[in-house]
């Protein structure tokens, strides 16, 4: 039975690529089935009905959008850099879909013996008792969550169109305004967890002892921060579809288009995952469900909270939005890790 | 250990597959009729004016500028964060040190109104 | 839970670099809090923060205390050191108010720069681990970088500015580069560990990787104090930046950079003395040989002083290359009398400069000595003691240089010496022959000296007299600075 490959059992490998057929399969699902509930919630918030005619209630909708993308026309602009240009949706894209590596959304399932972490970049040992998973996996986040950027900029700078620039530049700049202080926010965290591996966040947080219980502060603004460095009302000005038309994506039709759009989506699933496995306890929850089952309800109850927020806030203006960034939120972030260094070193002992 | 990495190197596989596999089946499909307008810049319509690749604002450098400087301190907190508890209160006192001269630098950006967008 | 092993802390080792710092800090702020044009202030509390630094670097003088397992020493020498850096950065800042007011240029942030830049040069000297040592050359590196290109408006000075970063940042490039192979080759970056590993395997010295990096260093630091073939930066640079921090630059810096070269090639190579030996005398006889020729035929005085400053680096380098103690004495002392002279020569060009540093050439001199007599008397005591004539500091000390060298056999190398100091003379005279012997072609514009460059005036030439008359104190100060 064990058959060791490059010192791990046989099953493992199996395990592995099952979990990162199914993780993938899933996201690509919500990301398809996020566009409706997005159209759907909105409208029902705004007194409409939205789509309706493709299947029962609207629910074909998405795989009709698909399909429309994939037969519209591919336009390469003609001052366009071509390779910049067929290279940006990827470079955005991609970093999107493999952030879920070291996301734990469950504990672990037995099947024929084999105990199985549910966390893609992850295993048991051979005793089975011990989970080794990425160490450094928020690192990793946050480094796939800012290669993101980069597509969105070249994207913007391949184009060779006006609005597009300025979409990416907006966007680049808002970005990395957010993300810094998103990085400084979750900083906090760390000091009471003592890990930066997401399994051992997670396994910290049992019986309801949640980060966002102990630290409400980095967690809203975790999660502000979160909703503007993908983009999200009301921090989506990159799009502005009134002034830029678009922004980054002017130029972009058919499928680039759509990886543009599904990126968006990839990442607001992934920095919901994020912040549910950081604040909320990952797949801690009453034990009648399976942990998997309450990791993915709270990581779709914030993907709902998203909408909720884009149907109810109005845009920001781009002053108020690098204020927010550098002026509100920057030196919270800072007082935040000293407070929690003082509470630690001088209250909770 | 490394195994843990495998997998994602794995994931990056699929994600690089399907994304180019999207891409090239969709312009395989897609109709094809291009014409010199259809092929423009989009300008709302009008003849596009000058070229895109022109100077902007100063301000994105100095955000980009700002950003580096204040996320090299930002990972430089993290690997303290995680010893925090061990270092005791030495760790605590260096990083409030580090912390206040990061502020220095904060409130001398900000007095200079290099965080203004106006 | 484990704990974590603490390093012996000595912060009292380090409180004039901690203590500048602060300051420089509390004058960023107060710069931007204080609302108004006049930064002269600044300078004054840079002044005051200056003094109480040096009292306490001079606090520390006496045994040699090492710290921070052994990356940081307060020695005698280092604390010698510090004294030139912090007299320099003074000097530097009383002439400075009047001419960026002048040029439009008077941000307050050019002392707390200054300050940083002073914090780098002091951690240059008393860093004795590689890896300090280059710390503090890229604090003091990327201070003088925005330093030369301070006047924004002036194109001249943005070349200045670009020209020394760009080349600053190769030989940095350099300088790391021969730091991280000879930590290859000897397994540490603290020079003690890696004297002591080079006195253990004397075999050491045919290792490729070993001579490859102190090759790479000594090219780094060459550059550093414009040696030559490693000067193409100086005249740009230091034409093109503001007078005071051409002055700065020409002396801090430059006695910064023969601190860390001598700490780390006498006492990190100790047993390879002969090999430096003969590398330095190239280094020594090219550089003072290409400053002075190209020095004669320069007629912009701030690019004739760019020249002379590579020569004067190559006359201390001829102490070097004696590599005794006589030598490193001598260096010392002669880089607290160049900052003296040569910031003294500058201040007398800032009187000079109208805006835009038009009237810059020697031929706008002409007839000014009897004009401003005064003036013209102080420009040629600084002229005189720049071209080693007694009763003057530059002589003294480059009578100690160039003795160091006879008593260590290189009597070659000290009759070159002397040649190029008689060549020297020739475009100093050149500048008083033009003040003294002809007519003004039209009359001067005198904006009139503030009182802060009459004191720096003062005070420089008070110290090329003083240390040229009776230079008894200091000498002795010097060669207990050496005794390593």
């Amino acid at each position: 039975m064990d058959t060791l490959i490059l010192g791990l059992p046989v099953a493992y490998y199996i395990a592995m690529v099952a979990k990162v057929l199914v993780a993938f399969v899933f996201v690509l699902l919500t990301v398809a089935y996020a566009t409706y509930a997005e159209r759907k919630i909105i409208g029902h918030m705004q007194v409409r009905l939205g789509p309706m005619r493709t299947g029962w209630h609207g629910l074909l909708q998405p795989i009709a959008d698909g399909v429309k993308l994939f037969f519209k026309e591919e336009i390469i602009p003609s001052q366009a850099s071509k390779f910049a240009f067929l290279i940006a949706p990827l470079v955005a894209l991609i970093p999107a879909f493999i952030s879920f590596a070291v996301i734990p959304f469950g504990d672990s399932v037995t099947i024929g013996g084999y105990t199985v972490p549910l966390q893609i970049a992850a295993y048991y040992d051979q005793a089975g008792k011990q989970v080794f998973d990425v160490n450094v996996g928020v690192l990793y986040i946050l480094a796939m969550a800012s290669l993101g950027v980069y597509g969105i900029v070249l994207a913007g700078w391949a184009s060779n169109s006006k609005y597009s620039l300025l979409g990416g530049l907006r966007s680049a700049a808002q970005m990395i305004s957010y993300e810094l202080a998103a990085g400084l926010a979750i900083i906090s965290v760390f000091m009471l967890s003592e890990s930066l591996s997401l399994h051992k966040i997670v396994a910290d947080q049992a019986g309801g002892a949640w980060y966002a219980f102990k630290q409400p502060l980095a967690f809203v603004i975790f999660f502000i921060c979160s909703l503007a460095e993908i983009n999200r009302t009301p921090f989506d000005l990159p799009e502005a579809e009134t002034e830029l038309v678009s922004g980054f994506c002017t130029e972009y039709s058919s499928m680039k288009y759509a990886m543009f759009f599904m990126a968006e989506y990839a990442n607001m699933i992934t920095v919901c995952a994020v912040t549910t496995t950081l604040f909320l306890g990952g797949w801690h929850g009453p034990a009648f469900l399976p942990g998997w089952f309450w990791f993915i309800a709270k990581v779709y109850f914030l993907i709902f909270l998203c909408m909720w927020i884009r149907a109810t806030y109005p845009r920001y203006r781009y002053d108020q939005l690098m204020r927010l960034g550098w002026k509100v939120f920057l030196p919270l972030t800072l007082v935040n890790v000293v407070a929690t260094g003082l509470w630690v070193m001088f209250i909770s002992k | 250990m490394l195994g843990a990495y495998l997998p994602i190197l794995v994931l990056v596989v699929i994600a690089c597959l399907f994304g180019l596999g999207s891409v090239v089946f969709s312009s395989l499909i897609g109709q094809k009729k291009p014409s010199q307008v259809k092929l423009a810049p989009y300008e709302c319509g009008c003849e596009p004016v000058g070229s895109a690749r022109e100077r902007f604002s100063i301000k994105f450098y100095l955000i980009a500028m700002l950003f580096i400087l204040f996320d090299i301190e930002a990972v430089f907190m993290y690997p303290w964060a995680v010893l925090f508890k061990r270092l005791g209160m030495f760790g605590l006192v260096e990083m409030g040190l580090f912390i206040v001269i990061l502020f220095v630098g904060y409130v001398y950006v900000w007095k200079k109104g290099a965080l203004e967008w106006e | 839970m484990e704990t974590i092993a603490m390093p012996a802390i000595n912060l009292a080792v380090i409180m004039p670099e901690i203590l500048l710092s602060c300051i420089a800090m509390v004058l960023l702020l107060v710069n931007v809090f204080v609302p108004g044009n006049n930064k002269a202030y600044l300078g004054y509390l840079s002044i005051i923060g200056l003094a109480v630094t040096a009292a306490s670097a001079v606090g520390g003088w006496g045994p040699s205390v090492s710290a921070f397992n052994g990356s940081v020493v307060q020695d005698n020498f280092a604390i010698f050191f510090k004294v030139i850096f912090l007299i320099s950065a003074g000097l530097a800042i009383l002439i400075s108010d009047r001419y960026m007011v002048q040029e439009d240029c008077n941000q307050g942030e050019l002392y707390p720069m200054i300050l940083f830049a002073t914090v780098g040069m002091m951690l240059m000297a008393s860093g004795t681990d590689l890896m300090v040592i280059f710390l503090g050359l890229e604090l003091l590196s990327i201070c003088l970088y925005v330093l030369a290109g301070w006047n924004r408006d002036n194109l001249k000075s943005n070349e200045a500015g670009l020209k020394y970063f760009l080349l600053g940042a190769f030989s940095t490039g350099f300088l790391l580069y021969g730091m991280a192979l000879t930590y290859g080759a000897t397994g540490s970056t603290k020079i003690q560990a890696i004297s002591s590993y080079v006195m253990g395997n004397p075999g050491v010295a045919s290792n490729p990787l070993f001579v490859v990096g102190m090759l790479l260093i000594a090219v780094g630091f060459s550059f550093k104090i414009a040696a030559a073939p490693f000067h193409m930066w100086t005249p740009d640079v230091y034409q093109g930046a503001p007078t005071p921090m051409t002055a700065f630059m020409s002396a801090g810096p430059k006695a910064a950079g023969f601190a860390a070269f001598i700490r780390v090639m006498i006492f990190a190579f100790p047993m390879l003395r002969a090999e430096w030996s003969d590398l330095l005398w190239i280094l020594a006889v090219l550089t003072m040989t290409v400053g002075n020729i190209i020095a004669l035929s320069q007629d912009n005085v701030k690019r004739m002083l760019a020249y002379s400053s590579i020569a004067h680096a190559g006359y201390a380098l001829v102490g070097f290359a004696a590599v005794n103690a006589e030598g490193a004495a001598g260096i010392l002392f002669y880089m607290l009398s160049y900052a003296f002279m040569n910031i003294g020569a500058f201040a007398v060009i800032i009187l000079i400069t109208k805006k835009g540093e038009v009237n810059g050439n020697v031929q706008d001199l002409a007839g000014f000595g009897h004009k401003k007599p005064l003036l013209a008397m102080v420009l040629s005591i600084f002229l005189f003691s720049l071209a080693g004539m007694p009763p003057t500091a530059g002589f003294i000390g480059k009578f100690y240089l160039f003795s160091a060298a006879i008593k260590a056999g290189y009597v070659w190398l000290a009759i070159i010496g002397v040649l190029n100091s008689a060549a020297s003379l020739y475009y100093y005279l050149r500048v008083m022959v033009f003040m003294y012997m002809k007519d003004p072609e039209e009359d001067f514009e005198w904006a009139g000296a503030t009182p802060a460059i009459a004191v720096c005036l003062l005070v420089a030439v008070g110290a090329t007299l003083v240390l040229g008359v009776v230079p008894g104190t200091v000498l002795e100060l010097a060669q207990k600075a050496v005794q390593f």
